[in-house]
């Protein structure tokens, strides 16, 4: 071991001192910083993600949609079937519905799918609360948990749907009647915004209340795990003008792209904004190693008069900040880990405390706190930590090494 | 003049105090033998710290040479293995326990094994801390923390030991077994001494007595 290291190391945890009082102040700055990092960064990136798998989930890993709407749906799906990495496709009409219940109003996006093919693309089943997807028939629906809830409706009750087909209708003085639909399940996937606008209907239901004939608005697709899906989406589009004109395939990232750029920029503005309590926990470790120089200026002349060079005197500095820069890095790794390991009792218990359990459902849309820290992220937290802590004994290397010996061993 | 372990000719200093230069050092001549003990004497003000620092090659001088065992190279690198020093003020690591002072000077030097350990020991024996080798020096009294320093300036077989005032925050008797010790042990070790000190009586125990006055170094007549 160098003498640098060494001396650094016995600076820090002095023999025949039980608790070594200033480095643990500089390392708890380092580590509070740290900590507070990989909790916001692990938050934000599990929002990230949740709202990644909630888009992936509910639209497929990509859409293939039409200008206005397709009829030849089985020579286009077979197009997209037959497109390398494509694992499942399932056609879809969508569009907006009036709903009754009670007398209660809602307007929901009806989602028309096939049945058949659904649990191909999205894995509907998991996300169904009541009910069975198996019962979802001409007759049907599924409405989604905080509409349903908002409807007072349950699986066995009926609900009156109009759409704007029915509506034209009747501004043209024809009698109709809305359609009838029984509901035959609750489904649920966690997102608020979503649970509460979105119902199922079969295929055909849909085409017939927006009077589209055979036609469907588009395809979801599913890749197979770890195809590309800006890649799939291009190959599609080099295929798709000849069987369907002005129909385009995009990844979700693509379609959602402005959504992401928020969620990521989000992110980033978090990351450059706690980075700077590493900094200012830096400035903490920087004076206090600087009052160390002045301290043992004449013991710093003494490693001169014994040979040390200054180089080696000002290294024993360096090394000091990056000793409290890794200790502080891996204690507030370690901190940030129990934390998101404790978040959800955590959360409860400010909650509780402040009675605000429906506005943290409310604002956040979810239920329960997600949390994903990317090994990328991570390793760029601890990279940058350790960095910056170390670049906190540059100074007072410089100043050590600035001290002659001579001069370090007059000032008595 | 092979065996001359410390050969300085014509050391010249003068400091830069606001306005006027002040001429501390003027020409001094000095060579040490091997094995020697030597002594200087000076009122407080007169160089001799001054003259120690550019003889240990921890400042450079205006005019003059300086040769290490015949060689002008007086580095850093080359001051671990050469030379030791003894301060007024002790100067041990505080954060160091006896034993571990002592070897921080080989430790500087890169090696610290079974060797090194049991040498640092043995001069903790010999200066008579056996006992209180895991001791931090908070824990030492004044007189105990300068016979670790002395072991700790003997540790690497210099050939030249350095000491100014040794005694100086000591008292009397104290003072005495210390410079006894350094007497001794350099005896023993064949290490040159250099004693800067005030004291009449531990000066004239050494081999060659010098004073210096005013800048100037010159041997005590009638030794
Ligand atoms: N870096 C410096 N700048 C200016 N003056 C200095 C410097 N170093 C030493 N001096 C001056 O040089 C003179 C000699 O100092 P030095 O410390 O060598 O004396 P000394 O003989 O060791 O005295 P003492 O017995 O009190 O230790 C003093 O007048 C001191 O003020
Ligand atoms: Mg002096």
């Amino acid at each position: 071991m160098p003498w640098s290291l060494y001396l650094a190391l016995k600076q820090l945890f002095p023999a025949g001192k039980r608790f070594p009082f200033f480095t643990a102040i500089s390392m708890a700055g380092v580590m509070l910083g740290v900590a507070l990092l990989i909790v916001s960064i692990s938050v934000m990136g599990g929002f990230g993600r949740e709202i990644r798998r909630m888009i992936v989930e509910t639209q497929g890993d990509l859409q293939v949609r039409a200008g206005t709407y397709l009829v030849n749906v089985e020579a286009v799906a077979e197009v997209i079937a037959g497109t390398p990495g494509v694992t499942g496709v399932s056609p879809f009409a969508e569009g907006v519905v009036m709903l009754q219940h009670n007398n209660l109003p809602a307007f929901p996006a009806l989602q028309g799918i096939d049945v058949e093919r659904i649990n191909d693309v999205i894995p509907l089943n998991r996300y169904i609360r009541a009910g069975t997807l198996a019962n979802l028939d001409d007759d049907s629906i599924i409405l989604s948990s905080r509409l349903a809830y908002a409807l007072g409706a349950r699986v066995g009750s009926y609900v009156e749907v109009y759409s704007p087909l029915l509506l034209e209708k009747i501004k043209a003085d024809e009698i109709m009647l809305p359609r009838e639909l029984e509901v035959v399940g609750v489904m649920e996937i966690g997102h608020q915004s979503l649970d509460s606008s979105v119902v199922l209907v079969t295929l055909r239901r849909m085409q017939e209340l927006y009077g589209l004939g055979e036609g469907v608005h588009g395809f979801s697709v599913k890749l197979a795990a770890g195809a590309d899906p800006d890649a799939v989406a291009r190959a599609l589009n080099q295929r798709l003008p000849a069987v369907a004109p002005r129909t385009y395939a995009r990844s979700w990232m693509d379609s959602n792209e402005d959504f992401l750029f928020v969620v990521q920029l989000e992110k980033n503005m978090i990351f450059f904004l706690l980075i700077f309590i590493i900094v200012v926990a830096a400035f903490s470790v920087t004076s206090s190693l600087l009052i160390a120089v002045v301290r043992k200026t004449r013991e710093i002349g003494l490693l001169g008069a014994m040979g040390g060079r200054t180089r080696d005197i000002a290294l024993c500095f360096c090394w000091q900040a990056l000793i409290i820069g890794v200790t502080g890095t891996a204690a507030g790794v370690g901190l940030g880990q129990l934390v998101l390991h404790n978040r959800n009792h955590i959360i409860a218990t400010f909650t509780k405390l402040t009675g605000s359990e429906e506005a943290l459902v409310r604002f956040y849309e979810f239920s329960n706190l997600p949390a994903h820290l990317s090994s990328q992220d991570f390793w760029l937290i601890v990279g940058l930590a350790i960095t910056i802590s170390t670049l906190a004994g540059l100074l007072p290397a410089w100043r050590a090494a600035r001290l002659e010996p001579v001069e370090a061993l007059r000032s008595e | 003049m092979s065996d001359a372990v410390l050969t300085a000719v014509g050391i010249t200093k003068s400091f830069l105090s606001g306005e006027r230069t002040l001429t501390v050092l003027r020409g001094v001549d000095l060579t040490v033998k091997s094995g020697e003990s030597v002594s200087i004497r000076g009122e407080s003000g007169s160089g001799k710290s001054t003259l120690l620092h550019l003889l240990a090659g921890l400042d450079s001088c205006d005019a003059g040479t300086l040769h290490w065992a015949g060689s002008p190279r007086t580095n850093a690198a080359r001051r671990s293995a050469f030379l030791g020093m003894v301060f007024q003020s002790f100067y041990l690591m505080p954060e160091l326990n006896g034993l571990d002072n002592v070897l921080m000077a080989a430790r500087m030097r890169g090696r610290v094994g079974r060797r090194e350990r049991d040498r640092a020991q043995d001069l903790l024996q010999r200066v008579g801390l056996a006992e209180r080798a895991d001791h931090i020096p908070a824990k030492l009294s004044g007189g105990e923390r300068q016979r670790v320093a002395v072991a700790r300036a003997l540790m690497n077989q210099p050939q030249l030991l350095l000491a100014d005032e040794p005694t100086g925050n000591l008292d009397e008797k104290t003072g005495d077994t210390v410079i006894e010790l350094l007497l001794a042990l350099s005896r023993e070790t064949g290490t040159a001494l250099v004693l800067v000190t005030h004291n009449l009586a531990h000066a004239v125990k050494t081999d060659r007595q010098f004073e210096m006055h005013e800048g100037v170094l010159s041997p005590v007549a009638g030794r």
